[in-house]
């Protein structure tokens, strides 16, 4: 297979949709009438038809060049247009607009989402700025950013879900059209993204080899990188202005045409853009055929990546004839702590002093009282069970957090992606969708079947590659790219259930009664012994597969065993406070950053900052607008965040 | 025993020491009896029921009713989109809808709090604090005027003021009976959209209070395609240009920047009821509302359709500001 043919292979079922579309729509218009007639029908395929083609085909194209121009330089055959931040800052432009100042969308709705999409790249360069660029840097940024953008625009959403609900739509990425205009935008920004990047090109080639070696043929890495990511997030921000998030053909079109051949920068830049958009075109053709007339809106882009997705899982077998480059030198961390014990025990008090807090002190019918002025059943009988589960939560997220980066050897990893959050995810909203009322058991048990299923996935696509980590990785981000696509379903869609499934989402400790908070302590207590002696592999294999083998490690079997520990720890966590509680990634990190630095010290590290963190924002998500409150998950994000970037930027 | 004794008991047996615990039942005697809950009374001094709504057509329904909620969800949402009648300035807001706080709740010496199914997945904790009464209008098999009809009987009876319920229902179908005799009797299919952005729009058709109004009201409602469970269709506008030609209503609100924008839609200009001028546009209605959403949609589509309807659209955009007037 060629890249060529498997163009042509997709030209193929684009043809019949058009000419299906044409002779029924049409009735028979003749060309003539069809391009002069003034009939409604001659109109609409004039008008809304033809433009919507012609801009599926440019914005398909527009992402797949972005998505090349990114993975090459950022040598990471995962990253996307979103990869640096890009779409959810123009999201999160957008829907404050909304909110705030709506005159600026009258103004122009492109501006304000290419300022939010410009605004988040500015501040994943700065971060990344230090250390010249690099790429493990700048995907580190980029996905903080993403994280800490991505949320604040659910908890608007969560707010104000029907004023945003336009803005919704847009997040689906809707590629309907009215007229020209979109493609008159369009069509310019692409040929002189076209350009640059023939431009770049020789330039860009040269990445393929390694640092040193790109240096020594006398590269400005600094530059270089700078003008070719300017110029991928300048083409992908002006797709996303336009269509809505539509990030998945960046992702997919670079990766699909590198396995069907295309093995050099070049090939891979002339034909990942005409992948991309025919791919979209034949997305946006086969839907408005074939679902065109359902009531609910069927957005064109969260529908490509939801079909797309599983197509990635097909592919991530074959990707064994592609070694990706590596993706160049780990973020050096400071010296390892004098006396960790010390430290681990003053976060340990700090935790216990945060759940005392979080239990005693709080606000009620006649403001913030004190604790024994009301009785336990109505304030300390509620706040029990969500301290409890707060605390379990965080502990288990952050273990699995410490085992999956440790496992992976990726500072990247987490359990959420992993994908077994996203399925937990997707069977709740699978619920939401198809049953009209769904009682707290029913849920519990379809986030535990979706957690399973994709444990299930996850094994059946990695067992045979003795489960390498970087294709482990790619089955999770599939997983979470199919959530992401149906929430994003689910929210266009305007249902008024939406409320509470982002709540759930966005990782709430509301729900929790006390006999769960108790099963989820005890299971969490249960996991931190079960994980202890396995702390000794921890330390081997991010030292990579080969020195462990050389140490007498069995790395296949002890990989699946460490892998289930984490599922059970992520579904465990998440079935309490939703999928996206990103403690798992943060607190990791944070131990590391602190000076935790061997796999016990480490674990043990971040099992107590994961509860701090939780407790803590637990409480301050009840308290702070009282008597609304903000999705724990949310809260520990943004904290958390924040304190990430702002070592990041230090480091 | 009392509840609040046993409330005091409860704080014992979860070991609070004693001292504590006789400060605590001092505390409450004085400030939860007195202070914090002023007793509300009806016209005829009954004592009213304290009611908490978690939903927004019923907090309006209970307000119908005369029996206003203690509290409710997103109050300040309420306040903008259902808007009438208003809520009591005293009610207290619970927070969002998906997630009433229970602290809260538990504090307001409930004797009832009323959600739909959609809450369901909180009923068995919410029952922890006052009896729970679920009634819905949408998720349940029926059409939705006498869903409505029922919904209404069931809140009204739940709070006892059945007697109410039936003043209701009556003043709504006198009030509609009367704007119906106000209309044009040839007055074409109506299209009831609202913009969601300058190119996607909510339709509303069958199993929507707007669509059971306008049967009510003797009209005939263009959309008869498919809808959602929550009776409407949300469609590309282009999907409107092969309806008959109807009366097209715009409900607000209007989104920030739609309007210039379909001065440049060549498919919106095209649209047979723009073609024609038969556009009116009336401020919002919540759609998910009880009997006061139907008699408000009544009204202001009589007002709309009675006035002169081309001189109002070629004077162009009308009601995109607040959605309640």
């Amino acid at each position: 297979m060629t890249p060529g043919r498997l163009c042509a292979l997709l030209a193929l079922p684009l043809c019949i949709l058009v000419s299906y579309t044409l002779i029924h729509t049409g009735h028979g218009l003749g060309l003539h009438a069809m391009l002069f007639g003034d009939s409604i029908d001659a109109v609409l395929i004039r008008y809304s038809w033809a433009p919507g083609l012609a801009v599926a085909l440019i914005g398909g194209a527009g992402l797949g060049l972005a998505g090349v121009l990114l993975q090459q330089t950022l040598r990471n055959p995962l990253a996307s247009p979103t990869t640096l931040g890009v779409a959810s800052g123009a999201q999160l432009a957008m829907l404050s607009a909304t909110l705030f100042a709506p005159s600026l969308l009258v103004w122009s709705r492109g501006g304000v989402a290419f300022a939010g999409g410009a605004l988040a790249l500015a501040l994943v360069f700065a971060l990344a700025w230090r250390r010249r660029l690099a790429p493990t840097v700048l995907v580190l940024a980029g996905m903080v950013v993403n994280l800490y953008f991505g949320t604040l625009s659910l908890a608007l959403i969560l707010f104000n879900q029907e004023r945003l609900a336009g803005m919704m739509i847009w997040g689906a990425g809707s590629l309907t059209q009215d007229n020209w205009s979109g493609v008159v935008y369009l069509l310019p920004r692409l040929a002189a993204g076209l350009v640059g990047a023939w431009l770049l090109s020789r330039a860009l080639a040269l990445l393929d080899l390694d640092e040193v070696n790109a240096r020594n043929l006398g590269v400005s890495l600094f530059y270089l990188r700078l003008a070719s990511l300017g110029l991928a997030v300048f083409l992908a921000v002006c797709v996303v202005a336009r269509l809505g998030n539509i990030g998945f053909i960046g992702l997919a079109a670079p990766a699909i045409v590198r396995i069907a051949g295309a093995r050099t920068f070049k090939a891979r830049l002339l034909w990942a853009p005409v992948f991309g958009g025919l791919l979209l075109a034949i997305a946006d053709q086969g839907l408005s055929v074939f679902v065109g007339d359902s009531p609910m809106l069927v957005p064109t882009g969260a529908v490509t990546a939801a079909l797309g997705a599983p197509l990635l899982l097909w592919l991530i077998p074959r990707l064994s004839m592609v070694r990706s480059a590596p993706t160049g030198g780990t973020i050096d961390v400071p010296a390892r702590r004098r006396s960790p014990g010390r430290f681990i025990a003053v976060v340990a008090a700090a935790t216990v002093v945060m759940a005392g807090i979080g239990l005693l002190a709080g606000q009620g019918a006649t403001g913030w009282h004190w604790p024994w002025s009301l009785p336990w059943s109505e304030a300390g009988a509620w706040r029990l069970p969500r301290v409890m589960a707060a605390g379990a939560a965080g502990m288990m997220l952050a273990l699995a957090g410490t085992i999956i980066q440790r496992l992976s050897g990726n500072p990247l990893a987490s359990p959420e992606v992993l994908g077994i959050s996203a399925g937990a995810g997707l069977g709740l909203l699978g619920l939401l969708l198809f049953s009209s009322s769904a009682s707290t058991g029913l849920s519990l048990t379809a986030g535990t079947l979706g957690a399973l299923a994709t444990l299930g996935l996850l094994i059946a696509i990695n067992a045979r590659s003795g489960f390498e980590p970087e294709r482990l990785l790619l089955t999770g981000i599939s997983v979470m790219f199919l959530f992401t696509a149906v929430q994003q379903i689910v929210m266009a869609g305007g249902d008024p259930r939406v409320q509470g499934a982002l709540a759930w989402i966005l990782g709430s400790t509301y729900s929790v009664s006390l006999p769960r908070a108790l099963v989820v302590c005890a299971v969490a207590a249960a996991m931190i012994a079960v994980t202890r002696p396995f702390a000794a592999w921890l330390d081997l294999l991010p030292l990579g597969s080969a020195t462990a083998r050389a140490l007498g490690m069995d790395v296949n079997r002890s990989r699946l065993l460490l892998l289930l520990m984490v599922s059970v720890l992520t579904a465990g966590a998440t079935l309490i406070v939703g999928p996206l509680s990103f403690v798992g990634l943060l607190a990791p990190h944070l131990a590391r950053i602190l000076g935790l630095t061997r796999a016990r010290e480490q674990m043990a590290g971040s099992i107590v900052l994961g509860a701090l963190l939780m407790i803590g924002a637990d409480w301050l998500g009840r308290e702070l607008i009282f008597p609304a409150e903000l999705p724990s998950g949310m809260v520990a994000t943004l904290l958390g965040g924040s304190y990430f970037m702002w070592r990041l930027r230090r480091l | 025993m009392s509840r609040r004794g046993r409330r005091a008991l409860v704080g014992v047996l979860a070991g609070i020491p004693q001292r504590a615990a006789a400060v605590l039942l001092t505390a409450i005697l004085c400030v939860t009896g007195s202070a914090l809950h002023a007793q509300a009374h009806d016209t005829s001094g009954a004592r009213l029921p304290r009611v908490a709504a978690i939903d927004w057509g019923q907090a309006q329904t209970l307000t119908a009713l005369g029996v206003p909620p203690v509290a409710a969800g997103q109050t300040e949402g309420y306040n903008i989109w259902v808007g009438a009648p208003k809520l009591d300035a005293a009610t207290r807001d619970l927070g969002l809808r998906a997630q009433p706080n229970m602290e809260l709740l538990s504090q307001l010496d409930l004797d009832l709090i009323t959600i739909t199914s959609m809450y369901a997945s909180s009923e068995s904790r919410l029952a922890e604090i006052a009896p729970v009464k679920s009634i819905d209008i949408y998720q349940r098999s029926g059409d939705v005027w006498s869903n409505t009809l029922a919904a209404t009987r069931e809140l009204a009876q739940a709070v006892g003021r059945s007697a109410a319920a039936e003043r209701l229902i009556d003043d709504t179908e006198g009030q509609i009976a009367q704007f119906a005799e106000r209309i044009d009797r040839d007055t074409p299919p109506l299209l009831v959209v609202q913009f969601m952005d300058a190119r996607h729009v909510r339709v509303y058709g069958e199993r929507s209070l707007i669509d059971a109004t306008i049967q009510r009201m003797g009209l005939s409602n263009a959309w008869q395609d498919s809808t959602l469970m929550w009776g409407f269709a949300l469609v590309p506008i282009q999907r409107l240009a092969t309806i008959d030609p109807a009366v097209m209503v715009v409900m607000g609100p209007i989104p920030a920047g739609v309007e210039a924008r379909l001065a440049d839609s060549v498919i919106w200009q095209r649209l047979p009821a723009v073609r024609q001028g038969a556009v009116v546009h009336i401020p919002g209605v919540w759609s998910y509302g009880g009997l006061p959403s139907a008699t408000r949609f009544a009204r202001l589509i009589t007002n709309a359709l009675s006035d002169d309807g081309a001189a109002r659209s070629e004077r162009g955009a009308v009601g995109p500001a607040a959605p309640v007037s």
